[in-house]
């Protein structure tokens, strides 16, 4: 009883504690980042925009970016009594929905997992699981009792991460 | 915030009038059958409002997708709704048989022809824009994705990351065969290009701009 969902908007970042749950909604090629302390049942949820903080021009958000939400995540989970060590990754996300869109050569979504991954990996935080690209979008809700996350997308059937 | 005043307004009705009227007649002539449009709403919309406009965040919503570009860059948006899809594709291309499929799946002609909807109504609204308040704004090739409001949202809003934060509205009504379908057309300008646009509207109506 009393638990929470809390959602988590693109570009914004949040953190909670079991009993509550994380959520994401629709994310296309933004890709949710979920840090997991399975002792303490501590957990957090960046809804990333952009691979690097490089790239920021006005107005400059922590959450939007996959380096800056990463270590926002660590910092304040490192308040809720969860130390960097104790920690787990996944990533979910990072479609690429419109080609003709795309002003790159390597899509959006497909740099900001590279971006995440590579954040983790200096931040020495093992990566436990990822469900990233295809072309459709995804719904997603972080249990905070056992860390696993429901992935819900139009065209698959829901399944737990 | 800038947003339009009321004269503004009437002036974007008369744009989503001449564009649905013109948009009518060349479906019509097309189809080989008489397609009405009726606008039913103009409005400048925030951007985090647009996903409950469509009927929520994780409603199920079917979309062409055109870049934008010339006196305004950015990206148009028609969202068609994915519980009428088949109505409509029948509409624009007539199955044999006469039961739709109940599955999402539709044919490539059937992708087609919504790619090409959208296609004639962008051109349609844009072409009017220009006659009326001589913006020209020229679009690029469609592109149709059938996702939840919000991931469609989610991607357009990271590849127009100087984005504005308000989006041009012009919803119409499309009724064919006795049925009527709501058509959504969204143009969403990148930064710098929707104070552009407003003052394109001041400007030939001789008003002062607001923005």
């Amino acid at each position: 009883m009393g638990e929470k969902d809390w959602a988590v908007g693109i570009a914004e970042l949040k953190v909670a504690r079991f009993p509550d749950s994380l959520s994401a909604i629709g994310l296309g090629s933004c890709v949710g980042v979920t840090l997991y302390d399975p002792a303490a049942k501590n957990g957090g949820l960046a809804h990333i925009m952009l691979p690097s903080s490089a790239l920021s021009t006005r107005g400059f958000i922590p959450g939007k970016f996959a380096d800056t939400a990463i270590e926002a995540l660590v910092g304040e989970l490192r308040l809720l009594g969860s130390p960097p060590e104790a920690l787990q990754a996944k990533l979910v996300g990072g479609a690429n929905m419109f080609k003709a869109l795309v002003s790159h050569s390597v899509p959006i979504g497909l740099r900001n997992a590279t971006a995440a991954r590579e954040k983790l990996k200096a931040l020495s935080i093992p990566l436990v699981g990822e469900d990233l690209g295809g072309e459709s979008g995804r719904t997603i809700q972080f249990s905070l009792g056992d860390g696993r996350i429901k992935i819900k997308q139009l065209n698959r059937p829901e399944f737990w991460l | 915030m800038p947003s339009l005043n009321e004269f503004q307004l009437d002036a974007l009705r008369e744009v989503g009038n001449v564009g649905a009227g013109n948009a009518a007649t060349a479906l019509s002539q097309l189809t080989g059958q008489r397609i009405d449009l009726s606008l039913s709403k103009v409005c400048v919309l925030p951007t985090d409002a647009i996903a409950d406009f469509l009927g929520g965040s994780d409603s199920s919503v079917a979309s062409v997708c055109l870049p934008v570009y010339g006196d305004v860059t950015g990206v148009v948006l028609v969202f068609f709704p994915l519980d009428q899809i088949h109505e409509l594709t029948h509409t624009l291309v007539p199955r044999a048989g006469a039961a739709a499929p109940t599955t999402e799946g539709l044919s490539d002609i059937e992708k087609s022809a919504l790619r090409e909807l959208g296609s004639i109504l962008t051109g349609a609204y844009l072409g009017a824009l220009f006659r009326f308040i001589h913006i020209q704004i020229l679009h690029g090739l469609p592109e149709l994705v059938m996702d939840m409001a919000q991931a469609i949202l989610d991607s357009v809003l990271v590849e127009l990351e100087e984005k504005e934060d308000l989006a041009i509205v012009i919803e119409t009504q499309l009724m064919a065969q006795n049925q009527k379908m709501t058509t959504k057309f969204l143009l969403l300008p990148e930064a710098g290009s929707l104070d552009h646009l407003f003052k394109a509207f001041s400007n030939t109506l001789g008003l002062p701009g607001n923005g």
